[in-house]
C-alpha cells in the first residue's frame, strides 16, 4: 500500500494503482487521450504528463505506478509546458474541421485544446491526410482526424474480441486500419465511436444530424435484449437522435451492443399512431377513434364466452402493462394467457428456474463456464463481453454444447445436444473434470434449449445436472437461463403464464384455428405464426408488423423510449425506463390503454396513475418493487420429468440485427444484415 | 308696382350665397394650407423637412390627407349617442364658419357690418365649447369624457380674461363695431397700454382653441386624443377643420382688435397702395405663425398650472388693466 | 433677488428665450433629415440588416451545418437540420430564420466559421404578413445571390478589424 503525496495531499492507494488513478481519487483531473479505464495502458498520447519530484523528465501518469513516498505535482509550470508541447504536436496534423465534425462539442481534443492549445499554429508545412477506412454501416471514419491513441485498437482486441484493427506503419505514416480492407464484424462496434477521443470514428447513421448541445438527454433502459443495459437516449424535439451507453458496472459496464444503439431509426418507421378497426364489410383496417376502438372490443367481449378469451404478452412488454392486462383477464375470469411467445416450454413456477441466478457481474468470479444451447455473443452480447473479460483475466475453461459458434474466446466444443449433457454428467467427456474441480462453475442455458416440445423435461434434467455437477452449491448458484427478450422475465415474475386449466402459447394459437379461442389479445406480441381467421384479434403495440396484420382492432402503444415503465432483466433486476419523447400521434402508454379498456369493459382497474399501479405491483410482487436491485431467488425444484429427445439444440437468436419489431423496422439494421451477414450465413435466415 | 322679384330678392340671395361659398371656400382652403404650414414650420424648427413628397415641396399633401380622411370608414362606437355624436363635429365646424360673417377683411369687404360685432364674435367663439362637450359625452368613452370636461373648464376659464381684454379694447376705441375698432384712432400711449392685453389675449386664444401648450383636452400622452378619441374619417375631419378654422378666426380677431386690421403697419402711408386685404391676410398669417411657433417651442402645461394661469394671473391682471385703462382714458379725457 | 425673478417671470424672459431658440432653428439651422425613399443615409460595412446565406464563387453553398449560429442565437430564431449530402459532405437540409424573432445582434455571423450566414446591407424587406418573414434556406440563399457583391465588399472592408 504505497503512500504518496499529490499536490501536497497525501493518499494511500493499492499496490499497482497508477498516478493518474490516484490523482483522480483526490479529484485532480489529468488530461488524457489514450488512457481508458476499461482498456490496457499504452501510454502513447503523453497528454497525462505530471511532474514527479526527483524524476528528471515529466512522467506519463497513466503508466507510472504510484510508489512509496512519491511526490507528484499535477499543475506546475513544467507540467503545463509539457502538456502544451504535447498538444501542439497533436494539433500539427489534426485538421481544423471542428465545424463539420460530429464530435464537435463533445470532443476530448477540443476540450483539452482550450486548456492547453495555442490559438495559432507554428506549423507551416503541409498537413498529412489519411485515407478513410470503410468500417461498415455503423461506424464512419475520418482518419485524418485520428491522433493515434489506439483506444479503438485496444477495444477491438480486448473487449470486442475481434482483433481486426491495428496501427499500421510508423512515424508520419502511422495510421489506424485493418490490414486487409475489412469491416468490423463485432456486435459491439458502436463502442468504438465512444472510445474514440476525437472525431475519427463517428456514429454513421447519426452523421451530421444533431449537435450534442441541442439534445435532451434521458437516462433509461435498453430493451433490445434481456441484459437491461443502462442507456442514455438523446432526443431532439420528438425524435430520438441517438443512444449512448451509461455506466453500470454490474450490467453493461460502459458498453452497449449495436442493436440497442443503432436500431432507433426503427422507432420512426412502421409505427402505429392511431387506432384501427377492421371494417366488417370491406375486411380492411380503417382508422378509428379511441372510443370506437375500445367500444368495438367491449361489444365483442360481451358477446364472447369468457373461456374463449386469451391473451399473449410479447417481447417488449413492460411490467406495468402486463400486470394491467393480467388484472383485466382475472376480472373477465379467463385463465388463457402466456408470455412465452417464442414457444419455449419451461417451468415458470420457480423463479430460480428461469432467471440468471449468478448475476452478470458475478461471471467474473467464475472459474469454469458451460454454455448450453446458446451463443451469448448474439443473444446477450454484453454477457459474452463479460465472459471474455473473465477469460482474458483467468483463461478459464469454457465449454459449449449446441451450435458451434465463434464466441471471441477460446472454448471447448462438447457436443450438439442433450446427449452431450449426459456425457458430461456421466463423466465421459473430459470437460466434466474441469467443472467438478471448479470452485465457482457457471452454466448458462440458452432459450433455444426450451424451444422444443421436450422443453419441460429438459428443464428438470438441467436442474438435476446442475446439482449433480456442482453448479449449485452453498453460497454459489451457477445455474443461469439466458433470456433474449426484455419483457420476458418481468412477465414471468408477475405470473403471466397459463393459470389453472389455461392454455399456453401453442394451444392458444391452435385455438384460433380450431375455435377454442374466439378473442385473442396481443400485447406487443409479434410472432410469425399465422392465426386462425375466425378469432377476433386485438393487437396493442407500437409497430405494425406481422401480427398486427391479423388484427381486427389495433391499439397504438408506446415504444420503450416513450413511456415510463419497469423492465426486469435476465438477472431479475427491475429497472425503470424513462420517457425521452412522446409517442407519435394518438399512441398512448400501454398501461393507460389497458386502464381505458377496463373502463370500456365495465370493470375499471383500481389505479388511475402510475404511482398507484406500482404500489399495486409492489404489494403482490415485492421482488420487483425496488429498482436496480437484483433479488436472488432460492434454489428449488423445477421442471417436469419426461423423455428427452436426442435432437441437437438450436439457438434462440440467429440474426443479431433482427430480433424484434423495432429492429425489423430499422433500415440501419437491414443494412447491417446486408453487410455483416453473408448471403449463405444461416444467421441471416431467421 | 309689382315687386321686382329678381332685383329685390333674387340678386341679394344669389349674392349672399356667393358670399357664403367664397367665405367657406377661403376658410377651408386656408385650413388646408395652415396644416401644411404647421408641418413645414414645425419641421423647420425641429430640423426636419416636413412634407415633401406629394406634389412640389409637398404642396398637395393637405389634399391627399383630406382625400384619405374622406375615404376612410366612419366608425361609430356601439354605445355612443349617435345623434349627439354626429352633431358635435358639425356644430364645431359650422360655428367656426358662422363667425366669419362679421369679420371685416378690408375697409369695405365685410358680410355683415353689425354694431355689436365684438359681442357676436365673442358669443360665437364661446359656443364652440358645446361641440367639444357633446363630442366628449356622446362618445361614451372615459378618455373622451375627460377631454370634454377639461375643454369646457379650460374655455370657461380663459373666456373670462378674454372678455376683460375685449372690454379694454372697447373702452379704448369706444365702439363695438369691428370696422370702427380697426379705424378708431389709437395714440401711441394707448397702444403701449394695450400691449400687455395683447399678450394676455394671444395666450388666451391659444387656450381657447386648445392649441399647444394648452392642448390638454386632446392630451395625446394622457388621454390618447381626448374628446376626439372615438372619431374617425369625415367626422374627425370636421373636428379638424373646425379647430383650424377657429385658429384662423381667433387670429383674425387678434388682428382686428390689436393689430390694426387691414391698415398698413405703423400707418406708413407709403405702403397704402397695397390693398387692405393683403395686409389683413399678412397680419393673420403672422398671428398664425405665432400659434405654430409656440407649439414647436413649449411643452404641454399641467392642468393645475393651466387653471392657475387663468384664474390667478390673467383674471386679476386683466381686471386691474380694465381699471387702469379706464382711469387713464378718463384722465386723458377720452371718455 | 425676488424682485429680479419676479421681473424675469413677469416679462416672460424665459418664454421669449425659448421662442428665440426655435426661431433661430427655423431660419438658420440646416435640416438633418433626408428624403428617405429617394435619398438614403450612409451605411456602415458593419450594418446588420437582412440575413443571407452566401455561396462560394463556384456556386457551392458555404454553410456546412455546424450549427454554431443556432447555438449562439440569443433569440433562438435559427433552426437547422442537417444530413450528409449524396457526395458525403455536411450540408443543411433545412435552414430557417424566424425574422420576427431575430434581434439582429449579429452573433450568427460572428459565430460562422465560413462566413456563410451574414447580415447584409438590406433593411428594406418589410412584408405584409408574418409568414413571409419566416425565411427558409431557399430565400436566404436567394438573398445571398442578390447581395453578394455588396456583402463581399463589406467583409473585405471589415477584415482588418476581425
Amino acid at each position: 500500500m504505497p503512500k504518496l503525496k499529490i499536490n501536497d495531499t497525501e493518499i494511500e492507494v493499492a499496490q499497482g494503482t497508477s498516478i493518474l488513478q490516484a490523482a483522480e481519487m483526490l479529484g485532480y483531473e489529468i488530461p488524457r487521450f489514450c488512457y481508458h479505464d476499461k482498456l490496457s495502458v499504452p501510454a502513447n498520447c503523453r497528454m497525462c504528463l505530471v511532474e514527479v519530484k526527483g524524476a528528471p523528465k515529466p512522467v506519463a501518469s497513466c503508466a507510472m505506478a504510484a510508489g512509496e513516498n512519491m511526490e507528484v505535482f499535477t499543475g506546475t509550470e513544467m507540467v503545463h509546458k509539457a502538456r502544451k508541447g504535447v498538444m501542439e504536436f497533436l494539433l500539427i496534423n489534426h485538421p481544423l474541421d471542428c465545424p463539420i465534425c460530429d464530435q464537435g462539442g463533445e470532443c476530448d481534443l477540443q476540450d483539452q485544446a482550450v486548456g492547453y492549445g495555442y490559438d495559432r499554429s507554428r506549423y507551416y508545412e503541409s498537413k498529412r491526410a489519411v485515407k478513410d477506412k470503410e468500417l461498415g454501416p455503423l461506424v464512419k471514419t475520418v482518419m485524418t482526424r485520428c491522433i493515434q491513441c489506439t483506444r479503438c485498437v485496444r477495444f477491438a482486441d480486448e473487449i470486442a474480441g475481434t482483433p481486426d484493427l491495428g496501427l499500421l506503419n510508423r512515424g508520419e505514416d502511422a495510421e489506424i486500419g485493418t490490414l486487409v480492407e475489412k469491416m468490423i464484424g463485432s456486435e459491439l462496434s458502436g463502442n468504438l465511436v465512444d472510445v474514440c477521443p476525437v472525431g475519427a470514428l463517428t456514429n454513421k447513421p447519426y452523421a451530421f444530424k444533431a449537435r450534442s448541445w441541442e439534445l435532451r438527454k434521458t437516462e433509461t433502459i435498453d430493451v433490445h435484449d434481456a441484459v437491461g443495459s443502462n442507456i442514455r437516449v438523446d432526443a431532439r424535439g420528438g425524435e430520438v437522435m441517438r443512444v449512448l451507453p451509461r455506466l453500470h458496472e454490474e450490467i453493461n459496464e460502459e458498453w452497449t451492443n449495436d442493436r440497442s444503439r443503432y436500431a432507433i431509426d426503427g422507432l420512426k418507421k412502421g409505427r402505429l399512431d392511431t387506432p384501427y378497426v377492421r371494417n366488417a364489410k370491406t375486411g380492411k383496417l380503417e382508422k378509428a377513434s379511441w372510443e370506437k376502438a375500445l367500444e368495438t372490443i367491449a361489444v365483442k367481449i360481451a358477446q364472447t364466452d369468457k373461456n374463449k378469451i386469451a391473451a399473449l404478452a410479447g417481447d417488449l412488454c413492460d411490467v406495468e402493462s402486463v400486470v394491467a392486462l393480467k388484472d383485466i383477464l382475472d376480472n373477465l375470469g379467463t385463465p388463457h394467457r402466456d408470455c412465452r411467445i417464442d414457444g419455449a416450454h419451461f417451468d415458470a413456477s420457480t423463479r430460480s428456474g428461469y432467471i440468471f441466478n449468478t448475476g452478470i457481474a458475478n461471471i467474473e468470479q467464475a472459474d469454469c463456464i458451460l454454455l448450453v444451447g446458446t451463443n451469448p455473443r448474439v443473444e446477450a452480447t454484453l454477457v459474452n463481453a463479460r465472459i471474455r473479460k473473465t477469460w482474458l483475466e483467468k483463461r478459464l475453461p469454457v465449454g459449449l454444447i449446441g451450435e458451434p459458434a465463434d464466441l471471441t474466446y477460446k472454448h471447448t466444443y462438447i457436443g450438439v445436444g442433450p446427449d452431450s449433457l449426459q456425457a458430461l454428467a456421466s463423466g465421459q467427456h473430459s470437460f466434466a473434470e474441469k467443472i467438478k474441480n471448479a470452485k465457482n462453475p457457471v452454466m448458462i442455458v440458452g432459450m433455444g434449449v426450451f424451444q422444443r416440445a421436450d422443453g419441460l423435461a429438459l428443464h428438470a434434467q438441467l436442474h438435476d445436472f446442475a446439482e449433480k455437477m456442482g453448479f449449485v452449491k452453498d453460497g454459489w448458484n451457477g445455474f443461469n437461463i439466458l433470456h433474449t427478450e426484455a419483457g420476458r422475465v418481468g412477465a414471468l415474475d408477475v405470473g403471466f403464464t397459463p393459470a389453472t386449466n389455461g392454455m399456453d402459447f401453442a394451444h392458444i394459437v391452435e385455438g384460433t384455428e380450431n375455435g377454442k379461442v374466439d378473442v385473442l389479445f396481443l400485447l406487443n406480441a409479434d410472432f410469425a405464426r399465422a392465426l386462425g381467421d375466425n378469432a377476433f384479434v386485438i393487437y396493442q403495440g407500437h409497430h405494425g408488423d406481422s401480427s398486427a396484420a391479423h388484427a381486427d382492432v389495433i391499439l397504438p402503444g408506446a415504444a420503450y423510449t416513450e413511456k415510463e415503465a419497469t423492465y426486469v432483466n435476465m438477472e431479475g433486476r427491475a429497472q425503470i425506463a424513462k420517457r425521452a419523447v412522446y409517442a407519435p400521434g394518438e399512441a398512448r402508454e400501454d398501461w393507460k390503454i389497458l386502464r381505458a379498456l377496463s373502463t370500456a369493459l365495465g370493470k375499471p382497474l383500481p389505479y388511475d396513475d402510475l404511482g398507484t399501479l406500482r404500489q399495486r405491483i409492489a404489494k403482490e410482487f415485492p421482488h420487483i418493487a425496488s429498482p436496480d436491485v437484483r433479488v436472488v431467488a432460492p434454489w428449488k425444484q423445477f421442471g417436469q420429468a419426461g423423455a428427452v429427445k436426442m435432437e441437437p439444440f438450436h439457438n434462440a437468436v440467429r440474426n443479431f440485427y433482427k430480433t424484434n419489431v423495432i429492429t425489423k423496422a430499422s433500415a440501419v439494421m437491414t443494412a447491417c444484415v446486408e453487410k455483416f451477414l453473408s448471403k449463405n450465413d444461416e444467421r441471416k435466415a431467421a | 308696382m309689382t315687386p321686382d322679384f329678381w332685383n329685390d330678392y333674387g340678386m341679394p340671395f344669389l349674392f349672399m350665397v356667393l358670399q357664403i361659398v367664397i367665405t367657406i371656400g377661403a376658410v377651408i382652403f386656408s385650413v388646408a394650407y395652415l396644416t401644411y404650414a404647421e408641418r413645414k414650420v414645425q419641421g423647420a424648427m425641429q430640423r426636419r423637412q416636413g412634407p415633401t413628397t406629394v406634389g412640389p415641396f409637398g404642396l398637395l399633401q393637405p389634399i391627399a390627407d383630406g382625400i384619405k380622411l374622406l375615404s376612410k370608414e366612419t366608425i361609430i362606437p356601439s354605445q355612443a349617442n349617435k345623434p349627439v355624436f354626429f352633431l358635435a363635429p358639425m356644430l364645431l365646424f359650422s360655428l367656426a364658419l358662422v363667425a366669419w360673417a362679421v369679420i371685416p377683411v378690408s375697409a369695405k369687404i365685410v358680410i355683415a357690418d353689425i354694431n355689436v360685432g365684438v359681442l357676436y364674435l365673442f358669443a360665437i367663439s364661446s359656443m364652440g365649447v358645446y361641440g367639444v362637450i357633446m363630442a366628449g359625452w356622446a362618445s361614451n368613452s372615459r378618455y373622451a369624457f375627460l377631454g370634454g370636461m377639461r375643454s369646457a373648464s379650460q374655455m370657461v376659464s380663459y373666456e373670462v380674461s378674454m372678455g376683460l381684454v375685449i372690454v379694454c379694447v372697447i373702452l379704448a376705441t369706444g365702439t363695438m363695431n369691428l370696422s370702427e375698432i380697426v379705424t378708431a384712432e389709437r395714440p401711441v400711449w394707448l397702444q403701449i397700454l394695450l400691449l400687455p392685453m395683447l399678450v394676455v389675449f394671444l395666450v388666451s386664444i391659444l387656450a381657447e382653441t386648445n392649441r399647444a401648450p394648452f392642448d390638454l383636452p386632446e392630451g395625446e400622452s394622457e388621454l390618447s386624443g381626448g374628446f376626439m378619441v372615438e372619431y374617425s374619417a369625415f367626422a374627425y375631419a370636421m373636428f379638424f377643420l373646425g379647430e383650424y378654422a377657429n385658429m384662423i378666426l381667433m387670429s383674425a380677431m387678434a388682428t382686428i382688435l390689436f393689430l390694426g386690421g387691414w391698415l398698413p403697419p405703423f400707418e406708413i402711408q407709403a405702403l397704402a397702395f397695397v390693398p387692405g386685404i393683403i395686409w389683413f391676410v399678412l397680419k393673420v398669417c403672422a398671428v398664425l405663425f405665432f400659434f405654430l411657433w409656440t407649439r414647436a417651442t413649449f411643452p404641454r402645461y399641467r392642468y393645475d398650472q393651466l387653471m392657475r394661469l387663468g384664474w390667478k394671473i390673467f383674471l386679476p391682471l386683466s381686471l386691474i388693466w380694465v381699471v387702469v385703462i379706464a382711469g387713464t382714458l378718463l384722465y386723458m379725457g377720452r371718455i | 433677488m425676488n424682485l429680479f425673478f419676479a421681473a424675469r417671470s413677469f416679462l416672460l424672459v424665459e418664454i421669449l428665450k425659448g421662442m428665440w431658440l426655435t426661431l433661430k432653428y427655423f431660419f438658420f439651422v440646416p435640416r438633418v433629415t433626408i428624403n428617405y425613399p429617394h435619398e438614403k443615409g450612409p451605411l456602415s460595412p458593419r450594418f446588420r440588416g437582412e440575413h443571407a446565406l452566401r455561396r462560394y464563387a463556384n456556386g457551392e453553398e458555404r454553410c456546412i451545418a455546424c450549427k454554431l449560429c443556432e447555438a449562439v442565437c440569443p433569440a433562438q430564431a435559427i433552426t437547422i437540420e442537417a444530413e450528409p449530402r449524396e457526395d458525403g459532405s455536411r450540408r443543411t437540409t433545412r435552414y430557417d430564420i424566424d425574422m420576427t424573432k431575430c434581434i439582429y445582434c449579429g452573433l450568427c455571423q460572428e459565430a460562422c466559421p465560413v462566413d456563410a450566414i451574414v447580415e447584409g446591407p438590406n433593411f428594406e424587406y418589410a412584408t405584409e404578413t408574418r409568414e413571409e418573414l419566416y425565411y427558409d434556406k431557399a430565400k436566404l440563399l436567394e438573398n445571398g445571390d442578390k447581395w453578394e457583391a455588396q456583402i463581399a465588399a463589406n467583409l473585405v472592408k471589415e477584415a482588418p478589424y476581425r
